[in-house]
């Protein structure tokens, strides 16, 4: 075998904590290499290792069996590797021509001038060389998202690049556009090209992959070959061999018999998801599963009335709920935490003390139409103290507290409320470990109290630790129901990933 | 640290007082009279009229450019108006009401495009001012419309209560009710709110497009009363008099540390940006700049000290929107 790139014994520590130790990976010329892992399992550390974003602790990297330094992006491509990332640089109002040979445009003699001509026939010709469906004089802006990111791994190619690295690139695509990219894939491999493929959806791995290597927790777990690609054995792999209740990879769901609170008949959003059927009990938290771009996000949106759904109806203790906008569903007893925090939870330039005000004016008393400030103040330093936000100042902008106290603050806007129903998407992304274990404690003590919570994680423990029932979602429906007896790590990820579907 | 914070927050007031100090040491006889000081607050009270409304635009992140022509606009209709007549209070009560109308007529239209239709408030209203203008032209026929009366016509603009003029305490009275709407009521909070993160405000509850479009009204109401104010202090109706004003409106805003990007900026401050300005201006002519020289001083000085004011704050601003590009969703 002709190894390509070669990572040995790569360790990688952020402030103490270890996230990879002794990481192992080497990819041959002209395979399609796979690495999967759970969240925080250190893929992306790795990648960064590779691409020269981060600098590793120690270990070495080959390239063709030279050992190389890679402190840079450019380095990186020097050598003839290209990362093609998640988020696209394609500039949408010039040509795909133009858009591949930006910045190196061919010129007409010594004058400067740019040689269209040639550079509209050199891209034909990588077109042609790896089958692409494209035209070089295609304005980018006119493709679709997944035909854009074929324009980027051209980009690529014209570099002479012998290694392209793939950071989830499904993340954002349709189905079509997916199979198109594949198809591109086992091309560009047929040609001697290698690809290192990031993704956490087993479908597309088991699909395209020559090789597997497998991470979790920052150690190399297996390598495998085509042969040994299973399903099971791959999720196995991932979530590691112990099952345990005090790890949060299995847990015993019980079935809740209080009243319905919630009920939601039909609910399609066309495009996004279709025909949703569910009922959450008073105090019970209904966990949401599923990979990213199942439909999870879109779903709880409608539910909480930030987004138009097509058809279907809601009821709230018998009652029928029409979310016709933010406001009303506050009012019926919503609140809605949303997935992006930073650009969609909180106002990061006002302080505590108003983010935590904005959606409870309606609670304060108000003279001349003036806001009572001692109201204000008193119940924002009410919601310090109950969810112990830390600095307990309320003039501090919420854009200046860590993450972990800025989700609390959007949390805590609503506990300020008569709560019926809590929405929260991702609610601990991005949240170091002792702001977590508070905000599930929250989180329970308000389901407690009797308080519907529907929580929608990509944290499988975390799904596991809180949720009394699961749903799971795939591709826009749901496809799985846990509500009663041991439901494990695995068997979400398997529902998730479309595996059960399979054997039925 | 909170030392340095305190600094930040009471700096426009600083470069006030020194302002003032120098101005006092240059010239000790003529500078610190109450005639001069009262000029140099009347010669930016309109600035500070309009201010008052444009800085909700500006809080929202959005803009307003027409402000200088609905200026025009509603000054020649209110002249038209008592005019028509016959130069009576009557004409003019109903030449003030027509110019209020005009100013939440406009208001309304650009808070619709910009929320609504999606726009960008800089290209509405940027087409809206060169709409504004020929409106007025085709009223006044392009020509100068002098107004020698009613009496109460011209107090507006020229009259004296004290030592000051009307349109002093006009502006101080706007600037307060605009202070109140800001600070003090639920209305004021939403506008910080959905200036700072319109994904959130709505996430919240806030009809943002409501608060929108009342912030659009507000700026046209202010330029309409602006426009009154003008036509008497200049007793004539033409519809390029306000062209200008709404250079002077963003400037002072932007002196006051009213951020363009929304979100930030207070309205006490950009008065005290239009009373530098004022200032300024006033200065040089006291210390004999010729004209000539002043146009190009004043604005060096207020690049120096926008670019001075400004470089941390957009530099942590600029932060948070770049850390929000570059989150990665896992």
């Amino acid at each position: 075998m002709n190894i390509m790139l070669e990572a040995k014994d790569i360790n990688k520590s952020f402030s103490g904590v270890k996230v990879l130790k002794d990481v192992h990976i080497e990819i041959a010329k002209g395979e399609v290499h796979a690495l999967m892992g759970e969240n925080g399992a250190g893929k992306s550390t790795l990648i960064k290792i590779l691409t020269g974003a981060y600098t590793k602790d120690s270990g070495s990297i080959f390239w063709k069996g030279k050992e190389v330094e890679i402190s840079s992006l450019r380095d990186c491509q020097n050598l003839g590797m290209a990362c093609i990332y998640q988020e696209l640089s394609v500039i949408p109002v010039l040509t795909v021509a133009q858009n591949i040979y930006l910045g190196r445009e061919p010129k007409i003699g010594k004058t400067g001038f740019i040689d269209y001509k040639k550079m509209n026939r050199m891209t034909q010709e990588l077109i042609d060389n790896y089958e692409f469906p494209l035209k070089p004089t295609d304005m980018a802006g006119d493709l679709g998202i997944g035909l854009r990111q074929l324009i980027e791994i051209l980009k690529g190619l014209s570099c002479d690049a012998e290694l392209l690295i793939m950071d989830e690139p499904t993340a954002s695509l349709s189905g079509k556009e997916a199979e198109i990219l594949f198809r591109t894939i086992e091309t560009l491999r047929d040609k001697g090209v290698s690809i290192l493929y990031i993704s956490h959806r087993l479908e597309e791995v088991y699909r395209l992959s020559d090789r597997l290597t497998i991470l979790r927790d920052g150690v190399n777990e297996a390598v495998l070959i085509k042969a040994e690609i299973k399903p099971q054995k791959v999720i196995r792999f991932m979530i590691g061999k112990e099952v345990d209740e005090s790890n949060g990879s299995v847990k015993t769901l019980t079935k809740n018999t209080n009243e319905t609170a919630l009920k939601v008949e039909n609910l399609t959003s066309r495009g996004k998801f279709n025909d949703i059927s569910f009922e959450v009990k008073k105090g019970e938290i209904l966990g949401f599963g599923g990979l990213i771009g199942a439909g999870r996000t879109e779903l709880v949106r409608c539910l909480y009335g930030a987004d138009k759904y097509t058809s279907g109806t809601i009821y709230l203790y018998g009652e029928k709920h029409v979310p016709g906008s933010t406001k009303k569903s506050i009012k019926k007893g919503f609140g809605f935490v949303p997935e992006d925090r930073r650009g969609e939870g909180f106002i990061p330039l006002l302080s505590v003390n108003k983010n935590i005000a904005v959606t409870n004016y309606d609670l304060i008393s108000k003279k001349l139409m003036a806001i009572s400030s001692k109201e204000e103040l008193a119940m924002c330093l009410s919601s310090i103290e109950k969810i112990d936000i830390r600095p307990p100042d309320p003039d501090k902008q919420v854009g200046l507290l860590s993450g972990g106290n800025q989700q609390k603050v959007v949390i805590g806007k609503w506990l300020m409320r008569e709560l019926k129903v809590l929405i929260v998407d991702e609610p601990t992304a991005g949240i170091d470990v002792g702001a977590k274990d508070e905000i599930y404690g929250l989180l329970q003590a308000l389901a407690r109290s009797g308080v519907v919570i529907i929580l929608v994680s990509s944290d499988l423990q975390e799904l596991l630790r809180l949720s009394d029932r699961i749903l799971v979602m795939r591709k826009g429906k749901i496809v799985k129901e846990f509500s009663a007896g041991t439901v494990t790590q695995a068997d979400i990820l398997e529902a998730a990933s479309g595996l059960m579907e399979e054997r039925l | 640290m909170k030392y340095k914070i305190n600094i930040r927050k009471y700096s426009k007031w600083l470069i006030l007082v020194a302002f003032v100090v120098v101005l006092t040491i240059l010239k000790p006889k003529s500078f610190l009279t109450i005639g001069n000081i009262s000029n140099v607050l009347w010669s930016i009270s309109v600035v500070g009229l309009l201010t008052s409304g444009t800085i909700f635009t500006l809080l929202l992140g959005g803009i307003d450019l027409s402000v200088g022509s609905l200026m025009g606009l509603s000054a020649c209709t209110t002249v038209l108006m008592i005019q028509k007549f016959g130069f009576t209070n009557q004409g003019l009560v109903r030449g003030i009401l027509c110019a209020l109308l005009i100013g939440v007529v406009a208001g309304c239209f650009h808070g619709i495009v910009v929320t609504l239709c999606n726009v960008q408030a800089f290209l509405v209203t940027f087409a809206t001012q060169s709409v504004f203008l020929g409106i007025s032209q085709v009223l006044t026929n392009n020509k100068i419309i002098s107004c020698l009366k009613p009496d109460l016509f011209t107090a507006i603009g020229l009259g004296r209560i004290g030592p000051f003029t009307f349109p002093i305490y006009l502006m101080t009275m706007v600037a307060l009710i605009s202070w109140y709407i800001l600070n003090k009521t639920v209305f004021g909070r939403y506008v910080y709110a959905v200036g700072g993160n319109r994904e959130a405000a709505k996430n919240s509850g806030i009809n943002d497009k409501m608060v929108s479009i009342l912030c659009y009204v507000f700026s046209g109401v202010t330029a309409s009363i602006g426009g009154v104010v003008l036509a008497s202090m200049t007793q004539q109706g033409m519809a390029s008099t306000g062209s200008g004003y709404e250079t002077d409106v963003i400037t002072a805003a932007v002196i006051g540390g009213v951020s363009l990007l929304g979100g930030e900026g207070k309205i006490q401050d950009a008065i005290i940006g239009a009373v530098l300005v004022g200032l300024l201006n006033n200065g040089m002519n006291l210390v004999g700049v010729p004209s000539t020289h002043q146009g190009l001083l004043k604005g060096m000085v207020i690049v120096i000290a926008v670019a001075i004011d400004l470089a941390g704050k957009y530099e942590s601003k600029r932060k948070l929107i770049e850390f929000k590009k570059g989150r990665k969703v896992v």
